[in-house]
């Protein structure tokens, strides 16, 4: 038996601990929570006003034969093979897995913490997303501020998915002609990836939200309710909808050289091994992969390392696949790869359909049991696939 | 290294393209001081004009754009 230690509790560590032929490997699940939030919900938390099936006890989402552990993890020390957690308990093995996310940092923005505060976020948790809910159900008019505040972020179309659904609640309530819409963000464009921003733009223009692009956050005055860039730009508003910057996890790592300044994780794109070490692994959120940060790439991520560990030959593609809610019953998907750019998907209901269906699978596929379902949902949208049925899709270099 | 030394920064994005490479350069330029160099490593195609557009917006100057088997964007960071 060979003992794999897991760090982490969330959507990659749970599918690849119970995904392990537990006839060969001893796993130990270390996690600071026993609450496992399905964090896409928390848009519709804060949008929606949603708390169905939000957050489930982890013990109950893995197999019986998983240890699990609610203990923060302090210290990974990578060539010594062992973790140990808050609690000073020690544990060795022979693989370790890091998937420990990113969580938000509002402290690196002066001001943000205060406008988080007052306003809530949709990227923290479930209090944060119901405040949210909270002060848009109790505005009356004026200027509404939603943006990133930092280049780094959890699940790309986040944003834009915000400030399409605020627009469509004030539509709904009568308070349009009240409101003024404002999407700041530190890209380009709205959506970074120019395909999809081709779908997104027109739409957030069509619904008469302004936008500002190359607004990289400075600092936040909270009295003077103004946000400043670092390109010398404000914003005035009445509520401040600021996503925070992201960090990953408060664990010394020995080396210390396998973090980054974000404290990511320098993780090797297609082994997925921490650079410098053959037994121990980084996926999901956690890791400095160019991809994005969504559940699509930790589910991936958990099953290339859990065929690695199994003694297969396996390599993360980079592949990409997040759906976006356009507001008003449609959405589309985010999908590309290290090797195929981002494809234009168009929008439809049968698109929006289906986030709302990955609402209901979730807690079921962390089980592993739907992979032959995922395999073949994945290969029909490969997106070099895609991009060879629709020509359009093709971006001009 | 003195405060006043200017830094190169290799910011290796390759495979990037969502969010993509000018991620990766607005992180960089956050961290980086007046006349310091920020070396961007990308395959995405969209990289040259998305660096364009953000040099003209946040008045930095773009030393070398070179097309290589990988390309290669070369940014000074002028102003902050
Ligand atoms: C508003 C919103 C909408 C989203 N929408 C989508 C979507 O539509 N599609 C999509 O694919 N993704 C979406 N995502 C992103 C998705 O939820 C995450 O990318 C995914 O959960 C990442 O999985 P992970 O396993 O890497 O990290 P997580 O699921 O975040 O898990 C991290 C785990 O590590 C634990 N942990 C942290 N620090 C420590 C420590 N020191 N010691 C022990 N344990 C620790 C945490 O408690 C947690 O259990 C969305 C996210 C948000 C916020």
């Amino acid at each position: 038996m060979k003992k794999v230690v897991i760090v982490g509790g969330g959507t990659g560590a749970t599918l690849l601990a119970n995904t392990l032929d537990r006839r060969r490997f001893a796993v130990t699940v270390l996690s600071n929570s026993a609450v496992h939030v399905f964090q896409p919900a928390l848009l519709y938390v804060a949008f929606k006003h949603a708390a169905a099936d939000v957050a489930r006890d982890e013990r109950r989402l893995l197999a019986r034969h998983v240890r699990f552990v609610e203990e923060p993890v302090t210290h990974i020390d990578l060539p010594g093979h062992v973790v140990t957690t808050g609690g000073g308990r020690r544990y060795d093995y022979d693989y370790v897995v890091v998937a420990t996310g990113v969580r938000t940092d509002p402290s690196q923005i002066p001001g943000l913490s205060d406008v988080n505060e007052e306003f809530g976020d949709y990227h923290t948790g479930v209090a944060q997303a119901q405040k949210v809910w909270a002060r848009l159900d109790a505005f009356r008019g004026g200027t509404i501020a939603l943006g990133q505040s930092s280049p780094i972020i959890k699940c790309p179309p986040s944003p834009v998915e915000g400030i399409l659904l605020a627009e469509e609640l004030m539509r709904g309530r009568g308070l349009r002609d009240r409101t003024r819409f404002v999407f700041f963000t530190p890209y380009p464009r709205p959506y970074p990836a120019e395909p999809m921003n081709q779908i997104v733009e027109p739409i957030l223009r069509a619904r008469g939200i302004e936008i500002m692009t190359f607004f990289d956050v400075d600092r936040i005055d909270p009295r003077a309710r103004t946000i400043f860039s670092i390109e010398g730009e404000e914003i005035r508003y009445d509520l401040a909808i600021v996503i925070p910057p992201f960090v990953g996890a408060d664990i010394a790592y020995e080396p210390a050289s396998v973090r980054d300044a974000n404290r990511l994780i320098i993780t090797d794109r297609q082994s997925l091994r921490i650079t410098g070490f053959d037994d121990a692994f980084a996926i999901g959120d956690a890791t400095n992969l160019p991809t994005s940060k969504a559940g699509v790439g930790a589910h991936l991520e958990a099953r290339v390392v859990a065929r690695i560990l199994s003694g297969e030959r396996a390599a993360f593609d980079g592949r990409t696949h997040c759906p976006v809610d356009l507001g008003g019953g449609l959405g589309t998907f985010v999908i590309g790869s290290y090797t195929a750019p981002v494809v234009k998907y168009p929008p439809g209901r049968l698109s929006h359909l289906m986030k709302a269906m990955m609402a209901r699978i979730y807690w079921l596929s962390l089980r592993g049991t739907l992979e032959p379902v995922f395999d073949w949902y994945f290969a029909r949208t490969d997106p070099h696939r895609l991009s060879r049925t629709e020509p359009a899709n093709r971006r001009a270099a | 290294m003195g405060a006043n030394e200017t830094m190169r920064t290799i910011v290796d994005s390759r495979g990037s393209s969502c969010p993509g490479p000018i991620t990766d350069l607005a992180i960089a330029y956050r961290r980086a001081k007046v006349g310091d160099e920020i070396e961007l490593w990308a395959t995405d195609p969209g990289v040259k004009p998305d660096v364009r557009a953000w040099a003209a917006k946040t008045g930095n100057e773009i030393v070398s754009v070179e097309d290589q088997p990988d390309k290669i964007v070369v940014v000074r960071v002028v102003k902050r």
